[in-house]
């Protein structure tokens, strides 16, 4: 019985392999997922790419907060969101978009920069909200990949509201 | 007790079902590996160098073991394989779970509804788990390709 299982498991692997390499849907075999480092307070996910909105650290997050042409935006879903978020941020939920962006979209302004952050270097929601901004016109992105964790962190201005 | 829950009946009806669900749930995988590659980071588990060659090794053994059992060859060890497999998953849920990682997006969340996802996955994993050790304990070969070809 245990041969027979080790054999399932070593075909299975053969033939996952093989259909993998001739499949126009395949992927790598040995996948890159590790996070990227820029510098020493920036670290991007693997599938941010050089076409993105450009990536901030805290630092600049903070420069940017300071400055009153920003708006920020928080890609979580909204329970999370209400739990507690960087003061002044509007709720944009990557996952529903369709439903929240009616909703926010006036309250943006093509003309102002737009820090987009979710949770923190794990979460792509970040970027991918970023990505279907752009799509919509949206030229000063900016993602904080930094996001909620490294802002509360930092003991900067929260927001809870429930 | 024990000759209701051994039924020879009831183990062909959780080979039945318990193929096809593994079987159906290979297909899209093996369709999607770059989706379901995404799916294993999201746990947030295994090392990233490994986390491609599962998600291309999986689908397959998913695949073979709920044929198996549909078709009912080598059923002990396709039930062995299924139930090793559900303990890795309800181990893997359950860790998250504790972690508060929504593995839709493999943040971290507290939205309710993830964690009710959650809930439903492990359960189901569960009572799939059930009705693998059954299969693996009490398998007697009934309608079984295996049986037609030892008479031979």
């Amino acid at each position: 019985m245990f041969l027979q299982a080790i054999f399932i498991v070593f075909f299975s692997l053969i033939l996952g392999v093989i259909y993998n390499s001739i499949s126009k849907e395949g992927i790598t075999v040995k996948g890159n997922w590790s996070k990227k480092v820029v510098s020493d307070s920036l670290i991007v996910p693997y599938s941010y790419s050089k076409d993105d909105p450009p990536a901030i650290s805290l630092g600049q997050a903070m420069t940017y907060f300071q400055t009153h042409n920003t708006i920020f935006l928080d890609a979580r879903l909204e329970p999370d969101y209400k739990a507690g978020h960087i003061a002044r941020a509007l709720n944009l939920p990557f996952e529903e978009f369709e439903q929240y962006y009616p909703k926010v979209e006036p309250l943006l302004s093509r003309d102002k920069n737009v820090i987009i952050y979710c949770d923190g270097t794990e979460c792509e929601a970040s970027l991918f909200l970023a990505r279907l901004l752009k799509t919509k016109g949206f030229e000063n992105l900016k993602i904080f990949f930094g996001g909620w964790t490294e802002w509360n962190k930092a003991g900067l201005p929260v927001k809870k509201s429930n | 007790m024990r000759e209701l829950i051994g039924n020879k009946w009831l183990v062909v009806l959780f080979r039945l079902i318990v193929g096809i669900t593994f079987l159906y749930a290979s297909l899209d995988k093996i369709a999607h590996p770059d989706q379901f590659a995404r799916v294993v980071y999201n746990y947030k588990i295994l090392p990233g160098f490994l986390i491609n060659l599962f998600a291309i090794t999986l689908p397959w053994m998913e695949l073979f073991c709920g044929l198996f059992l549909i078709l009912g060859l080598v059923v002990e060890s396709s039930s062995l394989l299924i139930s090793l497999l559900l303990i890795s998953f309800i181990i893997a849920l359950s860790v998250n779970f504790l972690r508060g990682i929504d593995l839709a997006c493999g943040c971290f969340t507290t939205d309710p509804n993830a964690k009710k996802e959650g809930a439903q996955l492990l359960i189901r994993d569960f009572v799939l788990l059930l009705m693998s050790l059954q299969i693996l304990f009490f398998n007697r070969d009934v309608l079984s390709l295996q049986k037609i070809f030892q008479k031979k």
